[in-house]
Order: C-alpha cells, then sequence, then structure tokens
C-alpha cells in the first residue's frame, strides 16, 4: 500500500510542478522566449498576498482573486515595458533581461522583507486531508492538482476557441503577415505574458501554503518548472503537466528507494529526456 | 543590540591603567561563508580591530575564526556546536587554538536537554523519529546524538539522509509511522520543516512530542507555521526568565528583552543574550590584560577566560577542548503569548537548575 501512497503523493507534487511549469511554457510557446525569472516571480506573488493580508482585513480568498489579476496586470505592463524591447534584439537578450530581472527581484523582496522564512495560512485547508487505508490525500494537494488541471486546459482551450486566442497564433506563427489583418503583437504577446504572470502567481501561493516560501527560492522553483517543461516538451501543454506528474513521480519513488538520491533522480530523467528524446513526451505546438 | 553594549559602556572602561572607549564595526555575513571570510579580512586589515566577535551558524563562525586564527587577532565566536567549530576547522587534541575561543554547547548537551523530556511523556515504545538531511549539521548528530539517546535506551529512527530544500516528505513520514515513533527530533533547515511538519499532519503522523534542533528558534519561524506551532520544544540556551545579569551594568536577562522590544518593536530571541555575552568577553579580556593593544596578550586572556554575565557562568578552560566554554540548554515549548504571538515557556530545567520552569511538559498532539 506504501506503493499507492507514493503513487498519489507523487502526482499531487507533480500538480503543483505542472502548475509552476504552465506559464513557462506559454510564454515559450508564443514568444519563444525563456523566462528565468520565472521562480522569482512566483516567489514575489506569495508575498503580495502577505502584504494585502497584513494591510486589509479581506480574507484570504478575496486576497487571492485581488492578486491574481492584479499580478496578471503587472505582467502586461512588463511585457509591453521591458520584454518586447528585448525580444526585437533577439533571444540572447531576452534571457539577460529575464535573467537581470530574476536578480532584482530576489534583492528587492530580501530588502524589503529579510530572510525570514514565510507561509500562507490557509487555516484547516493546511493541513487538512481525507483517508482512504493508508493513502491521506491532503486538500491543498488536491487543489492544487485540480487547479494545473483546470489551468492547463484553460490556457489549451484559449487559442483554439476564442478570437484573441487565433490572433494570438497567427502573431506567433508569422507576426508579420498576422500585421496585416489587424493583429497588434505587443497587446497579444502582452495578453499572453499576462496570462503566464496569472498562473505563476497561483503556483506561488499554492507553494507558499504547501510549504514556506523567503526570497532566495524563485531559481529552485524555476529549475522544476523548466524541467517540468522540457520533460513534457516543449511549448506543449499537456506535456507540461505530463512532465509535471512524471518530475512528481520519479522524485516521490526515488525518495523511498534512497532519500539522498530524491532531487537528483528527478534531474536523471530530465538528463534522459534531453538526451533520448529531445522533443519531450508529448511534442506539439502550443498556439 | 549594540546600541545597548555602547550605552551600557559610555563612559568607558579601564583597560591597561588609562580609561579606554570601545568602538563597534558592525558587518552582516549573511550566514555565507564566502562573505563571512571577507568581513573578517576587511575588519582585520581595513579597520585594524582588536578583537573580532561573530555570531550564527558554522557557516560565520568557522571562516570568521579562521581569518582570525590566521592574522593572529583574538577572536570570540557563538552559536555553533562545538563540534562542528572544532572538527570543521581541524582542532587538534592537546593543542587547541591560540587567538580564537567559542561559548556554545554541543551533543552532550542536546542529549542532556531532549533526553529528560522524552522521559516524561511516557511512550510506550523507545522509538526517536528524527529528521535529518545529508549536510553538515545533521550528520554531526546523526553520528553524535544517536548513541547518546541509545544510553537511555532510545533508538532513532533515521528517515534518511535527504538533500536540503526537499519538497516531499512522504518517504521520512510513512517511515515514522510505520515505527510508530511517538517522539520527534531533527536538524532541518527552517523551510524545510515548515513543510515537512504540514505534511506530517496532513498524512497523520502526530507525534507526541517534537523537540528539534536548529529549526524553530525565532520568533518568525513560530509565526510562520500558524497553529502547528503549538508545544514544539526546542533547546533554550537564553531567554528572559533565565536569571543572568549583565557583568557591564548589571541589567537582567528580562531588562535586557524588555528594552530590545521597546527599541525595535521586535521579540526577543536566544541570540540576543549570547550576542551581549560576546561583547561582556570581549571587555572582560581588556580589562584584564596590561595593554588591550597586545594581541598575543588579549588572546591569552581569553583563553583563561572565567566570568559569569549575561549568558551565565562561562568557563574556557573548563570545556571539552581548550578554549571552548559549555552552555547548558534547558527545555522550552513554544505556546501561546501575551505580547506577542508565541513565546517560549521553559518546560525542563533538568539539564540547569539555575533556570525556573515556567510551565509543565505539554504533549505536541495530544
Amino acid at each position: 500500500m506504501d506503493f499507492v501512497n507514493t503513487l498519489v503523493q507523487g502526482v499531487m507534487l507533480g500538480g503543483l510542478y505542472a502548475l509552476f511549469a504552465a506559464g513557462l511554457s506559454l510564454m515559450f510557446g508564443v514568444m519563444r522566449m525563456v523566462n528565468l525569472a520565472h521562480g522569482d516571480l512566483a516567489v514575489a506573488a506569495a508575498y503580495l498576498v502577505v502584504v494585502l493580508l497584513g494591510s486589509s482585513f479581506l480574507p484570504l480568498w478575496l486576497v487571492i482573486l485581488i492578486a491574481l489579476p492584479l499580478f496578471a496586470l503587472i505582467g502586461y505592463a512588463t511585457q509591453r515595458g521591458l520584454f518586447s524591447r528585448s525580444l526585437k534584439a533577439g533571444p540572447l537578450s531576452t534571457l539577460l533581461v529575464t535573467f537581470g530581472l530574476s536578480i532584482i527581484v530576489q534583492n528587492g523582496l530580501l530588502q524589503a522583507f529579510s530572510a525570514d522564512t514565510r507561509t500562507i495560512d490557509f487555516g484547516a485547508l493546511n493541513t487538512g486531508a481525507f483517508r482512504l487505508g493508508p493513502i491521506s490525500v491532503s486538500y491543498l494537494g488536491l487543489l492544487t492538482l485540480a487547479l494545473a488541471v483546470a489551468v492547463i486546459a484553460g490556457v489549451q482551450l484559449f487559442p483554439s476557441r476564442t478570437r484573441t486566442g487565433r490572433m494570438m497564433r497567427a502573431v506567433s506563427d508569422d507576426a508579420d503577415t498576422a500585421s496585416l489583418v489587424g493583429a497588434n503583437s505587443r497587446h497579444l504577446y502582452a495578453i499572453a505574458t499576462a496570462i503566464a504572470f496569472g498562473t505563476v502567481a497561483l503556483a506561488g501561493i499554492m507553494s507558499g501554503a504547501r510549504s514556506s516560501f523567503d526570497p532566495s527560492m524563485g531559481p529552485a522553483q524555476l529549475i522544476f518548472a523548466f524541467e517540468a517543461v522540457v520533460i513534457g516538451g516543449l511549448g506543449s501543454l499537456g506535456g507540461t503537466l505530463a512532465g509535471g506528474a512524471v518530475l512528481g513521480l520519479t522524485q516521490a519513488f526515488a525518495a523511498q528507494i534512497d532519500p539522498s538520491s530524491t532531487l537528483l533522480a528527478g534531474h536523471l530523467v530530465f538528463l534522459a529526456v534531453l538526451a533520448f528524446r529531445p522533443q519531450g513526451l508529448i511534442p506539439q505546438r502550443a498556439v | 543590540m549594540v546600541k545597548q553594549i555602547q550605552e551600557a559602556l559610555a563612559k568607558g572602561f579601564t583597560a591597561g591603567g588609562s580609561n579606554r572607549k570601545i568602538e563597534i564595526i558592525v558587518k552582516d555575513t549573511q550566514s555565507s561563508s564566502t562573505r563571512a571570510t571577507a568581513a573578517a579580512k576587511e575588519l582585520i586589515t581595513q579597520d585594524q580591530v582588536d578583537i573580532v566577535v561573530g555570531s550564527g551558524t558554522p557557516d560565520t563562525t568557522n571562516p570568521v575564526a579562521d581569518q582570525c586564527e590566521a592574522s593572529g587577532v583574538p577572536n570570540i565566536t557563538t552559536i555553533a556546536p562545538w563540534e562542528a567549530w572544532w572538527n570543521g576547522r581541524g582542532g587538534k587534541d592537546g593543542e587547541g587554538f591560540k587567538y580564537t575561543t567559542l561559548f556554545f554547547f554541543g551533543m552532550q548537551e542536546f542529549a542532556d536537554c531532549f533526553v529528560p523530556m522524552w522521559d516524561r511523556m511516557g511512550v510506550s515504545n523507545k522509538s526517536v523519529a528524527a529528521l535529518w538531511p545529508d549536510d553538515t549539521d545533521a550528520n554531526a548528530f546523526r553520528r553524535g546524538l544517536t548513541p547518546l539517546a541509545g544510553k537511555g535506551g532510545y533508538s532513532m529512527i533515521d528517515g534518511g539522509g535527504y538533500q536540503d530544500g526537499a519538497t516531499d516528505f512522504s518517504s521520512p513520514i510513512s517511515k515514522f509511522k510505520a515505527a510508530n515513533a511517538e517522539l520527534f527530533t531533527g536538524t532541518p533547515i527552517p523551510p524545510d520543516f515548515q513543510t515537512f511538519w504540514k505534511q506530517a499532519a496532513q498524512q497523520g503522523y502526530r507525534p507526541k512530542l517534537a523537540t528539534v534542533a536548529k529549526v524553530m528558534l525565532f520568533p518568525s519561524e513560530a509565526e510562520a507555521l500558524g497553529d502547528l506551532t503549538k508545544n514544539i520544544a526546542t533547546d533554550i540556551w537564553w531567554s528572559p526568565s533565565h536569571p543572568y545579569k549583565s557583568s557591564l551594568d548589571g541589567t537582567s536577562a528580562q531588562q535586557l528583552a524588555d528594552k530590545f522590544a521597546q527599541d525595535t518593536g521586535k521579540q526577543w530571541t536566544q541570540a540576543l543574550g549570547s550576542v551581549y555575552s560576546l561583547f561582556e568577553i570581549a571587555v572582560e579580556a581588556f580589562k584584564k590584560s596590561s595593554d588591550p593593544k597586545d594581541k598575543n596578550d588579549v588572546a591569552d586572556k581569553l583563553q583563561k577566560m572565567n566570568m559569569t554575565g549575561m549568558s551565565g557562568p562561562l568557563d574556557f578552560t573548563k570545556g571539552p577542548k581548550p578554549g571552548i566554554a559549555i552552555q547548558h540548554p534547558v527545555g522550552g515549548q513554544w505556546r501561546k503569548g501575551t505580547k506577542f504571538p508565541w513565546d517560549i515557556t521553559i518546560v525542563d530545567n533538568t539539564a540547569n537548575k539555575d533556570v525556573p520552569v515556567g510551565g509543565d511538559l505539554e504533549a505536541t498532539n495530544a
């Protein structure tokens, strides 16, 4: 029964990784850019929730409902003001800009909030779980997994079911031609970034409730998100979900066998995919 | 903190036959050994200081001590298990270091603090769950605490040496549950403990008593964990209820904590008493020396130091190794506070009868 329990815990962990990875995958799919500040943005979003909670008497769910669109708005502005300029200068400069952003966010958070460990308190949800024999399924883990599936399904359907989404696809394929029929690539890219920021904010909040956060933990989050994206297939959202699950399961089972090899096992799977199946598990264009 | 030392020494003190004023230069090591080395070098070469004091984890104490030993500058550090300070720096038996000293405690004192609390819980089996990652501190506990706990009849259930920064603790939790370990101890890094303790609650691992080291030392950690903080026990080497007084101006431990809260709006931490004592010892060594500028003389006085101050009696001549003074931590539990959200209540003083008990030992999970 230990096997089943490990399986369940691994899948729920994978859900968190997939939620982290969704935004990274979307930005790569639409703009072919890798956002190295992705993990730090998740941490920043968690701090945003902490600040909003501390400075108002609003309940947590309302604060989250405010924080997510707010973060999406920040994403829109960042794309228009920062990323769109560097995108013109080529992929390397975008990489450097996001790397710089990562350092600025980390040190800004350290300056503002010190290195203390924080968490987001979901109350009873934090520790609640239901039991099926020896298996315990935490409500928080289940909620995270459900959110990951919903977010990825939503982001997957958006380009095919909505007008904005279809235009985004057109711009992603060929920005110049799409602009001939009236697509504003700068606006559409910014919308993609806004969605990515919104999802990473959600991931940061769920992770902050599940464990804890401090200003320096962004890069570690980025690595797991990046590995989930690559294992699943670059730019493929369905693949990202699968990639997160593979990563979570690998780590959970490795921990059962030898706790010291937990993280290493995940990295090895990542390496194996890069070496033997560089297109990922489910190769497919996202948009 | 530094402000209170400066106030206590505003009039200066007599050393080497004349009145001296002390100047304090503060550097932040950010608990990184690279930065600690750089900061110590700056203090020694640029600021030309007469003594270097430092505190907080072997990452700070060891590189700072190494720099001082190499440059011949007297040095006192604290808040690092003495084994990590001594072995980590290649200390040789019978020889010791010339310029560097430490006051804190080691594995024996951890055992003296934790085992009496375990004894009082009336558990059905003597299995103790141990969350020890694969890092320097935890490996020292794995090697050091296991035989000491064995003397009391306890066997450690090692959850396995995971890497710091782990995201999932299902594996050690299932191991602890399978062994029915009603006692829990560990030395995880603070973020990992937050994850572990929540997951343990989710997965139904509720030990009767948790006695942790290295984590849950600071109020910020207690606040972050929320209601799950209640009755987690840890080692307390200094608290406002310790019956100790400043050797500089007679300020009591309680007064020091109150003054700190008043000045900064922050809650006391154990580091407050330890850092205060660093300065007490430095001043005492200056006073005893014939010339406070003579580094060899001051270092010699440090090695022979035996004084009582904010951290209680500290005898550097009677330690397990030369230049080490031993403190005896007592057991404290986190409870809801009156002034601050969470506060420490001393619940077991077997290891140091000087410290009054403030409440009964309670089960972490009833």
